[in-house]
């Protein structure tokens, strides 16, 4: 799951760039800037459309929609991590999403200290004496347990595990994509991944 | 096995996704060597990651890439295919008909396009077009049950209309006239109604030959098509089948 285009870490954003983006008001310009940022990474996009929404067939809804508000921003592109920029839109995207199609359902972030309660019970009670080892159950567990294990996720531990795991950022870029301290960006992650653990070994027959 | 911090759980993820020092790194492999808790709680972190790392990626489809770029194409309506052009007179009030064209587009076709994945059917512009017309203040630009007033009005923007006799008698009273555009031809419209339901008949011009009404349905609205006196006639509604059927069969006798 590596190997992302680095393009967009590696380009340089001079000061020349930066004032020749924000006269991008030509549509011309735009459409050119739309592409060079955007297209490259519908992949990474969709990734995180489908695993945050929790099913493939609105992926591509999500994405679309995202990247009409991509379009509609680009004056605001200040050059720098691309993938970045245009994966905090489809991840704000994806929740305005999720609360117009489940409010009557989503968890709302609401206090993160009990998200982060429930996270530690869950751990005291699932980490008990097994004959065979977690990681081996967790190596036996399909995708589709995966794929339900990230959906019982709340949403601020699922964005990070996916940001992670799914779309590769570092620590680092998590944290200036969401604006949190590093701090949280692992203990969320930790917390996420061991939760995961747990669904996946209850999973098991 | 005794479970391990938080912070020894929070330093193994991080470990295992490279985001230590080397001497931070060294430190904590040393321990793990040491507490088989450490072992075991990195074996599961490296496992669940692996889980996650292996799930399949959605693929970009061509199809969904060409909907994207076409995103930033703002000159994108304006190279849609269009129906082929029947004949020199019908380009005539095409040009006449430009500002309708332009101000309709503006006004209803723009925000249409940069949405839609792919350019849609005749079918689906008609049946969109009579469903935009029932969110608006009012489906007529021409309000009158009298087919004096309709077909002038319709012939003095676009230079054409079709026959609009008011079927009142038989249970479908004339409301009026509108210009529908599809795919950048602007083309008259018809409004008729029956008990509560609204009927749109978009008339484009056709020099093919005559044919029967073919009963189909798009976006949620049953619809009729024949050619018939010069014009490709749809009509679309939320009738029932038969009942549109019925309309059509008046309409028919009426206007021939």
């Amino acid at each position: 799951m590596t190997g992302f285009p680095s393009t967009a870490r590696s380009s340089p954003n001079g000061r020349a760039d930066q004032v020749q983006i924000r006269q991008a008001v030509d549509p011309e310009r735009a459409a050119q800037l739309f592409r060079q940022v955007v297209l490259p990474h519908l992949g990474d996009g969709l990734a995180l459309a489908r695993w945050l929404a929790g099913n493939a067939s609105d992926a591509e809804d999500i994405m679309q929609d995202a990247c009409l508000r991509a379009l509609r921003a680009i004056d605001g592109y200040r050059g720098g991590n691309a993938r970045a920029w245009l994966l905090v839109i489809v991840r704000n995207t994806a929740f305005n999403w999720l609360a117009r199609q489940r409010s009557s359902t989503l968890v709302m972030v609401g206090d993160l200290a009990d998200v982060d309660d429930a996270a530690s019970e869950a751990s005291a009670t699932d980490t008990t004496l097994r004959s065979t080892p977690e990681s081996e159950l967790i190596r036996r567990a399909d995708q589709q347990a995966v794929a339900e294990a990230i959906a019982a996720l709340s949403l601020p531990m699922r964005e990070v595990v996916v940001l992670r795991d799914i779309n590769d950022f570092s620590y680092k870029e998590i944290a200036d994509m969401l604006d949190l301290p590093i701090g949280t960006v692992m203990s969320r992650l930790s917390r996420g991944r061991q939760q995961l653990a747990a669904l996946l070994v209850r999973a098991e027959p | 096995m005794t479970p391990i911090s938080q912070d020894d759980r929070i330093a193994l993820n991080a470990l295992i996704d490279g985001q230590l020092s080397p001497s931070e790194a060294a430190a904590l492999e040393a321990r793990i060597a040491a507490e088989a808790a450490l072992a075991a709680a990195r074996n599961e972190i490296a496992a669940t990651r692996t889980a996650l790392r292996n799930l399949p990626r959605p693929a970009v489809s061509p199809r969904f890439l060409e909907a994207i770029d076409a995103l930033a194409e703002p000159a994108k309506p304006a190279v849609v295919p269009q129906p082929p052009r029947r004949n020199a007179w019908f380009e005539g009030w095409q040009n006449i008909a430009a500002a309708v064209v332009i101000t309709a587009f503006l006004a209803s076709g723009a925000t249409y396009w940069l949405s839609a994945p792919r350019p849609a059917t005749l079918e689906e512009l008609i049946a969109d077009g009579h469903h935009r017309s029932l969110l608006a203040a009012t489906p007529v630009d021409v309000q009158s049950s009298d087919r004096h007033t309709v077909k002038p009005w319709l012939d003095a923007r676009l230079g054409i209309s079709p026959p609009a006799p008011d079927l009142a008698p038989t249970g479908y009273p004339l409301v009026g006239g509108r210009v529908e555009v599809l795919g950048g031809q602007a083309v008259p419209a018809l409004v008729y109604r029956h008990n509560e339901h609204t009927i749109s008949l978009v008339a484009r011009p056709s020099a093919a030959a005559a044919t029967a009404p073919r009963a189909f349905a798009s976006g949620g609205y049953n619809m009729l098509e024949w050619i018939a006196n010069g014009f490709a006639f749809t009509v679309v509604s939320d009738l029932e089948p038969s009942e549109l059927a019925a309309f059509v069969d008046n309409y028919r006798a009426a206007a021939s």
